[in-house]
């Protein structure tokens, strides 16, 4: 039997109308399954490129450098009691549905870093390449930057350091802590939320595109 | 009986012109480069921005205090970092320039000229090509997009907008056509 | 992984480069299809000749198709395309100038520019009177603000608002554009044949 020819028109009717049955399956959408990559991730974690330290970060928010977002995990009353300076609030719920851009470094803290370091798998998991968990979490930003301890016996190089140290936690407003003996069974308290923004670190929160992406 | 009348040639080319493509295989060109945009820089393509920027700039040249000042061209000048001239669609419009003479020229169909109808005189039709475009500016801006922008990649993204402004348009149009005739035919 | 500009596979500049590259076949194609003429556009609302519409849906369905596919095999991250946030009652009021301009002046902005570059006059003008409209525009801007940025309905697509699945729009969408194209070539030949 003998098909009729077909014009090239109607052979691309039959060509879309097969593609668009076809299309009645599809689900183009990345929905909340993803898939891992075990071997790839184990060696991240094991190298622990993936680490800042809180001076790290203390540092890199009095040099006033917008290419990083830091990210709060906590509560929102957590977060409106108390945040490193510059940090934004999104809970470990909202963190994958949040819009990062997939260019941006992403530095996580929680209180103590577990939460940091779940939410660090999750966003691995969903492709992003660049995230970072603050090393020690809050408690580490207390330690190491607010209330920087130097022990009664202390060498002359480690003096030098904790002066820096000293400079450091008085800007974010808190006390560093020079006798051995101060260090506090108690926990201390958390400075009040007037730690100055440094100038230029404000932006890291700014609105991305100054201009339209529309058409 | 072919529904495209054959375009008049390029003056001096020593051949007629080339009939125009096939419709569907020029829209399966245009729905790949359409495609690519998607694929490369997550974005589709447009026109009416281009406009916008161009615009911008020019006032900011002439009165920049009030290119600044205004709200609606002030979005185009960004906070000062780039040249508004710099923008996404100023290099796609320059583009379509190049790509749409490139045509023109293999094909034979690039030529000065003006399009109209019959019945209608160059000065009144190069008049209703200058009020088509204010009109066109105004509705391009008030919807965030022309044919290009708006029916071309939002309809492709399924938008809701863009597919009411696509019908809209048609439903516009044809409710013209009748008055505009005597331009036309 | 697609859009590889938002992985940062490359850079700003590349970005613009892209874009020229881009609008050469964006221009080419709109030329070839004769787009460039404003008697060809014009002639869709005569019904003689269908082809902006032949033209317009053949690559919204192909585009269309094209990130479903590559959405569905994870090449393309869809939520990664940038889509126009909806305001839509000026959005329609928009559309409807767009339409009426469309038939006074002959052209789109898109169209006009492919057109002033094969050096038809009508097209130049046209590009002027778009700017001379985009000044107006931006002048009484202030005043019209509040209705422009009415109905904000947010990046809405059609499956989410009708509670859809996509495949099943898709699907729809092109048993619609193909019926259509049918529909559009037998009243090319009834309106084609009497005039």
């Amino acid at each position: 039997m003998k098909l009729p020819a077909l014009t090239l028109n109607q052979k691309l009717a039959c060509l879309a109308l097969a593609l668009g049955v076809l299309a009645l399956f599809s689900v183009p959408h990345r929905g909340p399954v993803v898939t891992l990559d075990t071997r790839e991730l184990a060696l991240i974690v094991e190298k622990e490129v993936d680490h800042v330290t809180p001076s790290e970060l203390a540092g890199w928010i009095v040099q006033g450098r917008s290419d990083y977002r830091l990210v709060d995990l906590r509560a929102e009353s957590d977060y409106a009691a108390y945040h490193i300076p510059t940090a934004e609030n999104v809970t470990v719920a909202a963190l994958p549905e949040f819009p990062f851009l997939r260019t941006e470094k992403i530095v996580l803290y929680s209180d103590g870093g577990i939460h940091a370091a779940q939410a660090w798998m999750l966003m691995q998991a969903q492709g992003y390449r660049a995230v970072y968990t603050v090393l020690g979490g809050l408690e580490g930003w207390k330690d190491e930057v607010l209330y920087p301890a130097l022990p009664a016996q202390a060498p002359a190089a480690d003096r030098a350091r904790f002066e820096r140290a000293a400079a450091l936690s008085r800007f974010f407003g808190g006390e560093p802590r020079a006798e051995g003996g101060a260090v506090a069974a108690a926990p201390m308290a958390l400075p009040k939320l007037a730690a100055p923004a440094p100038s230029g670190a404000a932006s890291a929160v700014a609105p991305r595109k100054k201009k339209k992406e529309g058409c | 009986m072919s529904s495209d009348h054959r375009p008049a040639a390029t003056p001096g080319s020593g051949r007629p012109a080339s009939p125009y493509w096939n419709p569907y295989l020029a829209g399966i060109g245009l729905g790949l480069v359409l495609l690519a945009a998607f694929v490369l820089v997550g974005r589709g393509l447009g026109a009416s921005g281009a406009f916008s920027s161009t615009v911008a700039w020019l006032v900011n040249m002439v009165a920049p205090a009030h290119a600044q000042s205004n709200e609606y061209l002030q979005g185009y000048l960004g906070d000062g970092t780039t040249h508004p001239l710099k923008a996404w669609l100023v290099f796609e419009v320059l583009g379509v320039m190049a790509g749409a003479l490139f045509s023109g020229l293999l094909a034979g169909r690039a030529r000065i000229a003006v399009e109209k109808g019959p019945r209608v005189s160059t000065a009144v039709r190069l008049l209703c090509a200058f009020a088509g475009g204010i009109l066109m500016a105004f509705g391009a801006h008030l919807a965030r997009g022309c044919t290009s922008g708006q029916a071309l990649t939002g309809g492709a993204l399924l938008n809701v907008g863009s597919w009411a402004f696509m019908l809209m348009v048609f439903v516009g149009g044809y409710a013209v056509a009748w008055f505009m005739r005597w331009q036309w035919r | 992984m697609a859009p590889f500009y938002k992985y940062g596979f490359f850079g700003d500049e590349m970005s613009l480069v892209l874009a020229f590259v881009l609008g050469t076949g964006f221009g080419f194609f709109l030329e070839r299809a004769g787009f460039g003429s404003a008697r060809k556009l014009a002639a869709q609302f005569y019904l003689y000749d269908m082809s902006v519409f032949k033209v317009m849906f053949t690559a919204i369905v192909t585009a269309l198709l094209g990130v479903t596919y590559l959405g569905w095999i994870g090449w393309l991250d869809l939520s990664l395309v940038y889509l126009v946030p909806t305001h839509l009652v000026p959005q329609v009021v928009g559309g409807l100038v767009l339409g009426v301009g469309f038939v006074i002046g002959g052209y789109c902005p898109g169209t006009s520019v492919a057109s002033l570059a094969t050096g038809r006059i009508d097209g130049l003008v046209y590009a002027f009177g778009i700017g001379a409209g985009t000044l107006v525009y931006a002048e009484v801007y202030p005043a019209i603000k509040d209705f422009v940025n009415s109905n904000d309905m947010g990046q809405v697509t059609l499956p989410e608002v009708f509670d859809l699945p996509w495949g099943l729009v898709v699907f729809a969408v092109v048993v619609i554009a193909v019926a259509g194209f049918s529909a559009a070539t037998f009243i090319e030949r009834r309106i084609g044949d009497r005039s």
